[in-house]
């Protein structure tokens, strides 16, 4: 009972605290500040038509780095918490078998997800998107397949390449950046390009292209660790 | 109090956000099982997400990508056209941790339960004074 | 220079090429993340010694090609690289520790680490408030990731624990993050700190959330009981990298944040940090888990930590020297004593007594325990010196108690932890081996102290005086320990010999007394250590520095010299101490009451320091701001050395069960040390000046009612050393009063008293401690008869007990010659008739010593005894010749005594006529007494062989009493139970009243300790409702 007093007495003055925040808040009618600044110069320093992957990718490259570590971080642990005796490899998952409309349309579907998923990084500089999103939806793919066939063997040695590669590849871009232009994760290693065509915005794409592999290969691994562990029962 | 005319979108959703959030804190506090509380954990997430993107809010403004419905020159200044590109860039990083919090938390439920065949968090006080 | 930003370049891409780069194996893994922790302490090392000694002035490194504040970017300034560098240092260290845990469990776990070390690095160097939020949370699931090092549900669950209440955590931080973007529009913390946030529309709450965000990181009390089950649950080796590397860099986040958030926060942030420090400490003291303890510890010195950067602002420029003092000692320490937890393997406490098997980590052990307390010579002493003085200063005394009531309650329970280490029972034999990757890391984290505190000290300009070459002496016997006795006690007798040469000539009268007694009584002490045959492991290095310690504080010209030899004298002498069979719980009691006085002495410097410009001495000559308070702490702490009542509890068993030798050295030597301390207060107070007469009015009390209780209870002893020890208490009882007369007779009595003391007690001690050796017991009414089989023992003794009882013709009469005319002269004539009391009473146990042991009839097992050892017979021999001269001719010391006394009371000397010294009241000539009583003793003796020449010798059974004949030599004894009279009538006096109150005492302060922890009952969501209730808590306080 007191407890429960304790708990509604917090909730209360978050609520307040919170009331605090909302009544400070007026809807504003322009940018300021930093916005202001990417609106403004965004498009010709950077180059790339979506301004939100200028500023993830280029102005707050750090961050994503950060971002892409968290996923990398979490599947690393992930991977060594969960990994199973050797014996419990080859058992079999034993479930109800899949309905036949799930297996039909995961056979149809997968393909195409991993088509838009590419699709959607590689434009992540033009329309709304980026790696993490198509990333994701790769993941996706994968995850209709492995409720489709929960046996599925997926293929742990083409993930981890991917991720490594990637990973590195992505580090090693951003020291390029470092020598050749003005910073660490400095876009204009290569020239900026026609403003919207798909060969636009420096190395913009080619860092989406990697964070989308990876996010897709780190989900997909994850995945895969809670499939098998699935055999420890 | 509140005048609905200067009521807007932002202020819609920065409110939902804030609700969300403290049902996620509720839930926490209160929940028993623990697939509950990481539940609990991904609605607060979700409010705090949303409080992020609504902060970003420009009245009668559009998406902050350069096409067909703003002025495409590149070099043009934008600024009059789009919301606050900021937040929703905070948002994606937001997002993609909070994935992966959420994917750890769940692999430490599947241990847990692994463990000790409860998922009651009521159960796991080994360590104490 | 290698750009900062190649510290997390190398790091994440080491990182992720291991993903498959494992095919080569796991070692070779392994050896990667070590090259490249190497490569990113050395970026660091480079950084600091370039901003430090090259004078390179701070830079900034941009990341995306933009600048601040449209890209993110780092700063790589003198303290991050301070910062950085510690915690790449420990990344590397703890990897090297961690090496075959990490390996086991893959190349994920290796790489996971890295990226913690890393993460941190970046937390300290980044100047983006959001950045720094991506970076806490990679760290945060890193660390819940490490944690499940440690096989196990315990760590599963402290796992989960721990991921669930950050991440509450860091949903306040980001919704005052996201707030502070949309009423600034920045991210940048240079922004923020420029526009100062606070003062904006809403400011204050977001400030408010991201603060309170940074505390809850640090673990604060009582909302950290998720912290404490990592430390409790994780592998020993991880733990230590949480201890020192995570908290280096969220103290470093505390500190950015505070920079931004207005200096109103100050205050709430050393209260924060205060209430932590003496939280945790207090429940460290119910713990028996070994990294439990230590986990309260830790929290508790990351409190100390939190509080003064509360007081930054008041500390001024001392705060870094303060802060990283401090840091640095509890980062290395903590580190070692988690590390040397996981080679001994021992979860509890009190099965750390196998440590003993390998004495060197004993060594460790001590160093890093005496570090965390702030002994000297590690960086903490200094460091808690400077904050102790400048917070005095500034008038926050409260805060200063506050910190040292924290201190000791964590030298509780560290001393107690140790005193099972040194002397619990060994008989589990569980072997452990110790790992050679285990133990270097170890081993360089101690050796680290002592070098950081050779240098810290030289930082300063106060604290460079210090003087280390006793110490480097110390370090040379014990860098010789493996050798036998002979060498080592030679070479140390050697090293006093010539250390007194040299030093003699450089020390007034007054400090020249002192140091014959402590040197030359040492080397004499020294001399019965020849006995030992063997190598004697750990005796040399600790008497060593007790002695240098002693000599430290005479030569000291400044407080700190003062304090710090202070300091090394309890430290020695705890050891010594605690070589006594019996000596665990005395030697903590000895410790405790040390470091209280101490601490009281050290709070008593820093108020005389107010209002003056340097630390010498003789500020406490004209102390300006409450006075009355510092004599009275500065005598409170002089008098729990001399063991005065009340705080003499400690003595009795300490000096009892300590080994034959070491009982002189601190029953004869040491405790001088307070008189010493306590003459330079009564100097400081000043002769004339009357307004302190109450303070010595209490103070003469106090030394009569000791001599009374202390000679009252050596009466009633079976235990002929505790018989000598509480005979110690009532001594000093006398010399604590004398010197509480201030008048120039009472201080040449007192002074007498004091180099009589010294000589009988060593001769005394000396004797007994020899006998003792070779009857093998304590009790006196097992001894008997003695007489016959060491007569040069029966002569020493009774010699001394003569000069003891004062009287005549020996010194002890001088001295209670000169208290007589002092105490008529001052007009305290009831204190001196209690004072006198005592000295009849004294007959009582000096008969009672020797009439027991030599007198009366030889017991079986004795019958083949022999004489006391020569190695004892020599130094007491010499000492009864000392004795005799001083006896012969008093003139050549009380003279000298005399004059020196006068520049402090010019009147009421003694009149020297020759070898007649007069008083307006009496006259005593020394010589022609000796020669009176001589010649009497010499006639009656002659008398008595003369008549007893025809006397038949009967045997020691041939006797019969009530009918009865005695068979064995027990029942004829008389020292049994012998003054049973006298404990009828005035036993009640020497009841342990003051033993229960001391006992009380720590009873209710433990039994809140075990009461308040239950706070943490191990439920998770139970620790969530805390956090977000010290949320709600600190949000009333802050806010109204």
């Amino acid at each position: 009972m007191l407890k429960n007093i304790i708990i509604a007495v917090i909730l209360i003055v978050f609520a307040v605290l919170f009331f605090d925040l909302f009544m400070l808040y007026e809807a504003r009618t322009g940018l300021t500040g930093i916005a202001q600044y990417y609106a403004q110069n965004g498009a010709k320093e950077v180059g790339a038509a979506n301004l939100v992957t200028s500023i993830v990718v280029t102005y707050r490259g750090f961050d994503t780095l950060g971002e892409v570590t968290i996923l990398f971080v979490a599947a690393s642990i992930i991977s060594f918490f969960l990994k199973l005796k050797e014996n419990d490899e080859s058992k079999n998952i034993s479930s109800k078998d899949t309905t036949e409309i799930l297996v039909t349309a995961s056979n149809v579907l997968v393909p195409v997800i991993f088509l838009f998923g590419i699709y959607v990084f590689i434009n992540g500089h033009l329309t709304p998107g980026g790696g993490f999103q198509g990333g994701a939806i790769i993941a996706t793919g994968v995850a209709l397949m492995i409720l489709a066939n929960p046996n599925i063997k997926i293929n742990t040695q083409i993930i981890h390449w991917v991720e490594s590669i990637s990973g590195v590849g992505y580090v090693v871009v951003g020291i390029f950046g470092l020598i050749l232009a003005g910073g660490f994760l400095d876009n204009k290693i290569t020239g900026l390009g026609e403003f919207g065509a798909l060969f636009s915005a420096g190395a913009i794409p080619i860092i989406y292209s990697f964070i989308g592999l990876k996010v897709g290969a780190e989900i997909s691994n994850i995945l895969n660790k809670y499939q098998k562990s699935q055999k420890n029962d | 109090m509140i005048n609905t005319e200067y009521f807007t979108l932002g202020h819609i959703s920065l409110l939902l956000g804030f609700i969300l959030i403290i049902v996620g804190f509720w839930g926490i506090l209160t929940q028993k099982n623990i697939v509950k509380i990481i539940l609990a954990f991904s609605i607060a997430d979700a409010g705090i997400n949303i409080l992020i993107v609504s902060l970003g809010y420009v009245i009668g403004k559009t998406a902050p990508i350069i096409d067909g419905s703003v002025v495409q020159k590149a070099g043009i200044d934008v600024s009059d056209s789009i919301v606050d590109p900021v937040p929703q860039a905070l948002v994606l990083t937001s997002i993609v941790i909070g994935f992966g919090v959420t994917a750890l938390m769940l692999a430490y439920a599947m241990k847990l339960f692994t463990a000790k065949k409860t998922l009651h968090i009521n159960k796991f006080n080994d360590l104490k004074w | 220079m290698v750009t900062p930003i190649f510290i997390v370049a190398t790091a994440l891409g080491v990182g992720f090429a291991i993903g498959v780069l494992n095919k080569f194996g796991r070692n070779f893994t392994g050896a990667l993340v070590l090259a490249a922790l190497s490569f990113m302490t050395f970026i660091s090392f480079q950084w600091f010694y370039a901003l430090t000694f090259n004078n390179l002035s701070e830079a900034y490194v941009f990341t995306g090609g933009f600048k601040p504040p449209f890209a993110i970017n780092l700063l790589m300034g003198q303290y991050e690289s301070i910062a950085t560098l510690m915690i790449n240092l420990i990344g590397f260290l703890g990897a090297v520790y961690l090496y075959k845990s990490l390996k086991e469990r893959g190349s994920d776990a290796q790489v996971v680490y890295l990226i913690l070390i890393m993460a941190l690095n970046v937390l300290v160097m980044t100047r983006d408030i959001f950045n720094l939020f991506v970076f806490s949370e990679i760290t945060s699931v890193a660390i819940a990731g490490l944690i499940l090092l440690e096989k196990g549900t315990r760590s599963i669950s402290a796992g989960f624990k721990y991921i669930i209440a950050t991440s509450v955590i860091s949903t306040i931080f980001l919704i005052g993050i996201v707030f502070a973007y949309f009423i600034t529009g920045t991210l940048n913390i240079d922004d923020f700190i420029g526009i100062s946030l606070s003062t904006y529309k809403g400011g204050t709450i977001v400030v408010f959330l991201i603060m309170i965000s940074a505390v809850l990181e640090l673990k604060p009390f009582p909302a950290n009981g998720w912290g404490i089950d990592i430390y409790e649950a994780s592998e020993a080796g991880f733990s230590a990298i949480i201890s020192a590397a995570t908290t280096t860099a969220s103290l470093f986040v505390l500190y950015k944040i505070m920079a931004f958030a207005g200096a109103e926060w100050n205050y709430y942030i050393a209260l924060i940090g205060m209430i932590t420090f003496i939280g945790s400490n207090l429940l460290g003291l119910k713990q028996d888990n070994t990294r439990r303890m230590l986990g309260y510890s830790s929290i508790g010195q990351v409190g100390l930590l939190i509080t003064i950067l509360g007081f930054k602002d008041i500390l001024g420029e001392n705060a870094p020297f303060i802060f990283f003092g401090i840091l640095i000692s509890h980062y290395f320490a903590k580190a070692g004593l988690f590390w040397l937890s996981g080679i001994i393997n021992a979860s509890n406490l009190k099965a750390w007594s196998i440590i003993r098997k390998k004495p060197i980590l004993l060594f460790l052990m001590g160093t890093f325990i005496f570090a965390l307390i702030g002994f000297p010579p590690f960086p903490s002493f200094f460091a808690k010196w400077t904050l102790v003085m400048d917070l005095v200063k500034t008038g926050n005394i409260v805060w200063v108690i506050g910190i040292l009531l924290g201190s000791l309650f964590e030298a509780i329970y560290l001393f107690r932890w140790f005193g099972y280490a040194i002397k619990g029972d060994a008989e589990k034999t569980e072997e452990y081996k110790i790992e050679f990757h285990k133990i270097i890391p170890v081993w360089i984290v101690a050796l680290s102290l002592y070098v950081l505190g050779y240098f810290i000290a030289q930082y300063n300009e106060f604290t460079s005086v210090i003087n280390f070459i006793p110490l480097a002496f110390v370090a040379l016997i014990f860098a010789i320990d493996f050798m036998p006795v002979l060498i080592k006690n030679t070479i140390a007798i050697i090293g006093m010999i010539f250390y007194f040469y040299t030093i003699y000539p450089q020390l007034d009268n007054l400090r020249l007394i002192f140091e014959v007694i402590f040197l030359i009584g040492g080397i004499l002490a020294l001399i019965a250590g020849y006995l030992h045959k063997g190598k004697r492991i750990g005796f040399y290095p600790v008497a060593l520095l007790m002695y240098a310690g002693l000599t430290g504080i005479l030569e000291a010209k400044t407080t700190l010299e003062f304090f710090y030899g202070w300091e090394l004298m309890t430290a020695g002498s705890y050891f010594l101490i605690i070589r006594g069979k019996r000596s665990m719980t005395h030697a903590l009691s000895y410790m405790l009451f040390s470091l209280a006085g101490a601490y009281a002495i050290l709070t008593a410097f820093g108020i005389a320091s107010v209002g003056q410009s340097t630390w010498s001495l003789s500020i406490i000559n004209n102390i300006q701001y409450i006075p009355l308070w510092a004599y009275s702490l500065l005598i409170i702490g002089f008098l729990t050395k001399t063991a005065s009542i009340g705080l003499h509890i400690w003595l009795p068993g300490a000096h009892a069960e300590a080994e034959s030798d070491v009982s002189p050295m601190v029953s004869a030597i040491l405790l001088k040390a307070g008189v010493f301390g306590i003459v330079l207060t009564l100097i400081g107070m000043g002769a004339e000046n009357n307004q302190y007469s109450e303070l010595v009015y209490v103070l003469g009390w106090l030394g009569a009612i000791t001599a009374l209780i202390g000679n009252l209870a050596a009466v009633f002893q079976e235990d002929a050393k505790r018989l000598l020890a509480y005979s110690s208490i009532g001594q000093l009882g006398y010399i604590v009063f004398g010197f509480a007369m201030m008048t120039h007779l009472g201080w040449l009595a007192a002074f007498t008293y004091t180099i009589n003391h010294f000589m009988y007690k060593s001769i005394l001690f000396l004797t007994i401690g020899a006998v003792v050796l070779r009857v093998k017991t304590h009790n006196m009414y097992e001894m008997g008869g003695l007489i016959k089989k060491m007569p040069f023992a029966f002569i020493a003794v009774l010699i001394s007990i003569i000069a003891l009882s004062g009287v005549p013709p020996l010194s002890g009469f001088a001295g209670k010659w000169l208290l007589y005319n002092a105490v008529i002269l001052k007009g305290w004539y009831l204190q001196g008739a209690i004072a006198f009391f005592s000295g009849i009473i004294a007959f009582l146990y000096l008969f009672k010593l020797i009439s027991s042991i030599f007198l009366g009839q030889l017991k079986d097992n004795h019958r083949n005894v022999k004489e006391i050892s020569i190695w004892f017979i020599i130094p007491i021999y010499i000492l009864i010749v000392g004795l005799m001269i001083f006896a012969a001719k008093p003139e050549l010391i009380l003279q000298p005594l005399g004059t020196m006394i006068s520049q402090y009371f010019p009147e009421g000397g003694l009149n020297w006529n020759g070898g007649m010294a007069t008083t307006s009241i009496g006259y005593w000539h020394g010589t022609h007494i000796m020669i009176i009583v001589g010649i009497m003793f010499a006639i009656l003796f002659s008398w008595l062989a003369f008549l007893s020449r025809k006397a038949q010798k009967v045997k020691q059974f041939n006797i019969v009493y009530s009918g009865e004949r005695p068979f064995t030599p027990e029942t004829t004894h008389v020292s049994y139970n012998i003054f049973a009279g006298y404990n009828k009538a005035l036993g009640f006096l020497v009841l342990p009243w003051i033993t229960d109150f001391w006992t009380l005492t720590t009873n209710i302060v433990h039994d809140i300790s075990g009461f308040v922890r239950r706070i943490y009952s191990g439920n998770g969501q139970t620790y969530l409702t805390h956090i977000v209730l010290y949320v709600v808590v600190i949000y009333f306080v802050f806010f109204n």
